[in-house]
């Protein structure tokens, strides 16, 4: 099962390449190639010839984790500075020059890492390496164009946050559950810090952090790898290293004792946010646990067929309901619920309709039956992940600046199977416990949500 | 799975020849090979074969969007949603559990012209011929059960009411009715708490029965299967459909039902503003023209000319975007953006003054650039199975030719600077246009 129709010749491949190490992967898919280059700087290709296209992505190691109180959102506020120019390219000629030869090209940041990226005809991928690696080390921001971006990023945050009801309970519930770790602040930052940030402190932000040693290059294409390390080498291994100093640890303290906050807001309807302290793959001292919660998330809300819709939704005994879980924080994860009640519920009855979901996993073993739904889904995910090139690059760079396996998510439904109905139990018995748990409630601001309500459908 | 045929095939395109010198240095571009048949019932079916992956999407798509709701606003939206709940030998349970333990993705949608029940599939033996089966008699079997219908109302009651608290729901809300008055898609696709009482179990039924027929459908086959395979597919999902009729044409759209500004008051940090008026018509000649305008207006995000002068000169937004909505008749064209309120009619100021220059003239240097953009850009709207489906339905349902797909960057490259501004002068008139103001405006 692979995504490409020609191979490599490795043999050839190797002899070709003498200034980068090359290893040649023991991954799934033959067609992945990943190096290092003398300055530090990962390159990991992966071909997929069906279209005439390809994407670079540029992965740096940091993001809002890596941030202080009073300067939070610098990462992301960056991130926006990448795109105003450098010595030699004036603001926006990086991405002018990406549209006039028919590419996208945008940037993502993160709780770890941030992401640059271009998707293009192949042949035009040599000009973006060039136009990338200039402005890994020499942008050049006016003052002027770094306070209107700074109005830019406050309109971001108004839009993506302050009006938004749900994505500021959200907000509140990680600083809520979060107490000394980083992942109390949010990505884009809080809005008293982003309207005193200076053009000072991107430029110190960008001098510690953006180097080819904190980088992973990512290309995924109909590209000749030895190619795309040849142009690699050329214009990302002209810079130098730099001393990257990592992050302190700021392990999260244990928590002892429920928590709770709430939140009123121009909404009609109430939420709840129910959380739990759990293992990434990075932080996890036994993998397993993480596979673990994992399957349990699936039983809970994997698909149509989980508890959450077939005993909750569908039973017409809430509104909705949801549980996410993120296996790949570079810090400690949470285990999240999200449900809304119906008409004139309660929170606390949605709360109850919950917990005992939670009491069912810690008492029942999963069925046979769940367990191979869980299976065939992953195995099938892993075939449709593939239709993208850039989803393609997105989980390869993202692996990769987690420092996680390149091949984590081909082995991720073996690792699945090896998953026991006890250990769900397991972990649903250690994390998920009342003292342990995290709850955000929405409500209302009474009955004047909108000033003037119109009837639905209908303005004045 | 078995015999293959690439879906994609890389050409060279005479493209460089009709774009003068300067502009290119792309030799090779994606191609899309449809290809068009009719089952025995009467069904269009729209086919590209492509091997790489073995996978396989499947669309069906009927003329059931909410313009032919009637007066049960939410009808076609409601029925579509039931469709795949209930059979006479499954429950919703079985249904679910029948598709997700075979990792297949079962999907449905409805929108104003046309609604839509989808299929993702492996296409190894085992799975595809269980996943298909049930499809079909999904398809074919559809029962619409009270108690799920009562729960479902349920749930779009809170859904509605929920959506008049989010300020972009409000205008969006806004811009279709004061655009499209009597005409019906003028109403949410959902409906609304007036229309939620004429929800009932014997209206979706007739619903169902009248639109979802061989004769109103069109079926969409990408990914690992034969073109022998595709058509034993096509028959084996339309054999036991009634063959029925195809509805009525929607009516034309004439004028701007309500021109004009409204603003609603809202406790929000920001306005939602969007300047909108009709467009054009899936398929209408001027529509390239129209488009290529647009991209270099509001169409193309930081190469656009309303984010050049609203953000990047003047941070007033975060986004800021245009673009039509071309459908079965007349669809929308909408400017859109959301800013501070004390800025708010500084900049709807900025954004007409960009648009009133647009229609006077640009540079051709810009012109250039933006064509380029969309020449060079063309194979990235192709680089997957997912994304080729999508153009594909769509070219079928709004009969457009087969090469559309081939023809389009041919068609961009053949325009100049005075052809597009005479499509738009001709095209677009702003003095119907309503402006939506949602928030404190100042």
């Amino acid at each position: 099962m692979t995504a490409t129709r020609r191979h490599f010749n490795q043999a050839w491949w190797f002899l070709g390449w003498l200034s980068a190490i090359w290893l040649f992967s023991s991954l799934a898919q033959a067609s992945l190639h990943t190096a290092e280059l003398d300055n530090g700087m990962r390159v990991i290709i992966k071909e997929d010839h069906r279209s005439p296209v390809a994407v670079q992505q540029v992965w740096y190691r940091v993001g809002s984790n890596f941030e202080h109180s009073g300067r939070t959102g610098l990462s992301h506020m960056l991130e926006h500075m990448m795109f105003k120019g450098t010595k030699t390219r004036g603001p926006g000629e990086f991405s002018d020059i990406v549209s006039r030869l028919g590419g996208q090209d945008n940037a993502f940041t993160s709780r770890d890492y941030t992401a640059y990226y271009q998707v293009i005809g192949a042949q035009h991928l040599e000009t973006m390496m060039a136009l990338e690696a200039d402005r890994m080390r020499n942008i050049d921001i006016s003052d002027e164009h770094f306070q209107t971006e700074r109005d830019v990023v406050a309109e971001e945050r108004r839009w993506r946050t302050e009006d938004r009801p749900s994505s500021k309970l959200y907000e509140l519930f990680r600083a809520t559950a979060f107490i000394n770790s980083p992942q109390h602040h949010p990505v884009i930052g809080w809005m008293s810090d982003i309207q005193n940030w200076t053009l000072e402190d991107v430029q110190a932000w960008y001098k510690r952090w953006y180097a080819p040693n904190n980088a992973t290059l990512v290309v995924v294409g109909d590209v000749d790898p030895e190619q795309v390390l040849d142009w690699a080498q050329t214009y990302y291994g002209q810079h130098a290293p730099e001393t990257i100093e990592p992050p302190k640890p700021q392990v999260e303290m244990p928590q002892n004792g429920e928590r709770r906050m709430t939140l009123k807001a121009a909404t009609h309807t109430p939420e709840l946010l129910m959380g739990f302290h759990v293992p990434s793959l990075v932080t996890a001292k036994d993998a397993s646990e993480v596979y673990a919660l994992a399957v349990l998330n699936h039983i809970l809300d994997g698909d149509d067929s989980a508890r959450l819709t077939t005993e909750l939704v569908n039973q017409s005994k809430l509104n909705s309901a949801a549980s996410w879980y993120d296996s790949t924080s570079r810090w400690e994860s949470l285990f999240t619920l999200n449900a809304t009640p119906k008409q004139g519920q309660s929170l606390d009855e949605v709360e109850q309709l919950l917990w005992a979901q939670i009491e069912r996993l810690k008492t029942e073993l999963i069925s046979e039956t769940d367990f191979q739904r869980v299976l065939a889904q992953a195995e099938a995910q892993h075939v449709y992940h593939q239709d993208s090139i850039q989803a393609q690059a997105r989980l390869l760079g993202m692996l990769a600046s987690l420092n996680l396996p390149l091949d984590t998510y081909d082995n991720w439904a073996k690792n699945l199977r090896q998953v026991t109905p006890e250990d769900v139990r397991a972990v649903a018995r250690k994390y998920l416990k009342a003292d342990k748990a995290t709850y955000a409630h929405l409500y209302p601001n009474g009955e004047d949500v909108s000033r003037k309500a119109p009837p639905a459908g209908g303005m004045h | 799975m078995r015999q293959t045929m690439q879906a994609i095939r890389q050409t060279a395109v005479q493209l460089l020849a009709a774009m003068g010198a300067s502009v290119l240095s792309m030799t090779a571009a994606a191609s899309v090979e449809i290809e068009h048949w009719q089952t025995s019932k009467g069904t269009d079916v729209y086919y590209v074969g492509a091997q790489q992956l073995p996978m396989v999407d499947i669309e069906l798509r009927f003329d059931a969007g909410s313009a032919r709701d009637g007066d049960a606003h939410g009808l076609a939206a409601m029925t579509n949603r039931l469709l795949g709940t209930a059979t006479p030998k499954l429950d919703e349970t079985a249904i679910a559990q029948g598709f997700n333990q075979l990792g297949a993705q079962f999907g449905q949608s409805a929108g104003r012209d046309s609604a839509t029940l989808s299929l993702r599939t492996l296409t190894r033996d085992r799975l595809y011929e269980p996943a298909v089966d049930l499809f079909e008699q999904l398809l074919v079997e559809a029962v619409f059960r009270p108690e799920i219908l009562t729960r479902e109302k349920a749930r779009l009651e809170v859904a509605i009411k929920q959506k008049a608290t989010q300020p972009p729901a409000l205008a969006s809300m806004a811009l279709w009715s004061r655009l499209y008055g009597d005409h019906p898609y003028a109403h949410p696709t959902e409906g609304t708490l007036a229309s939620l009482d004429t929800l009932t179990r014997d209206r979706l039924q007739a619903f169902y029965d009248r639109y979802y027929v061989a004769r109103n459908a069109q079926i969409t086959i990408v990914g690992d299967l034969s073109r022998a395979e595709a058509e034993a597919l096509a028959e084996r999902l339309t054999q036991r459909l009634p063959a029925g009729n195809r509805p009525e044409p929607i009516p034309a759209v004439q004028t701007v039902a309500q021109p004009g500004k409204a603003v609603t008051e809202f406790d929000a940090t920001q306005t939602q503003i969007m300047l909108a008026t009709l467009g054009v018509k899936r398929g209408d000649p001027d529509y390239y023209a129209l488009f290529l305008g647009n991209h270099l207006l509001g169409g193309s995000g930081f190469a656009s000319l309303l984010m050049e002068e609203v953000r990047e000169k003047r941070g007033l937004v975060y986004g800021v975007s245009s673009g039509f909505i071309p459908m079965r008749q007349a669809g929308p064209f909408m400017i859109r953006l959301s800013t501070q309120n004390a800025k708010a009619y500084e900049a709807l100021d900025v954004v007409e003054a960009t648009l009133k220059g647009f229609m006077d003239g640009f540079s051709d240097e810009k012109l250039e650039a933006i064509k380029s953009n969309l020449i060079g850009g063309f194979p990235l709207r192709l680089d997957s199975n997912g994304k080729i489906a999508g153009y594909v339905s769509m070219i079928g349902f709004y009969d457009l030719p087969l090469d559309y797909l081939d023809a389009f960057p041919k068609k961009i490259a053949a325009l100049d600077k005075q052809a597009v501004l005479q499509a738009w002068q001709k095209r677009m008139t702003f003095d119907q246009a309503t402006r939506i103001l949602v928030g404190q405006p100042q």
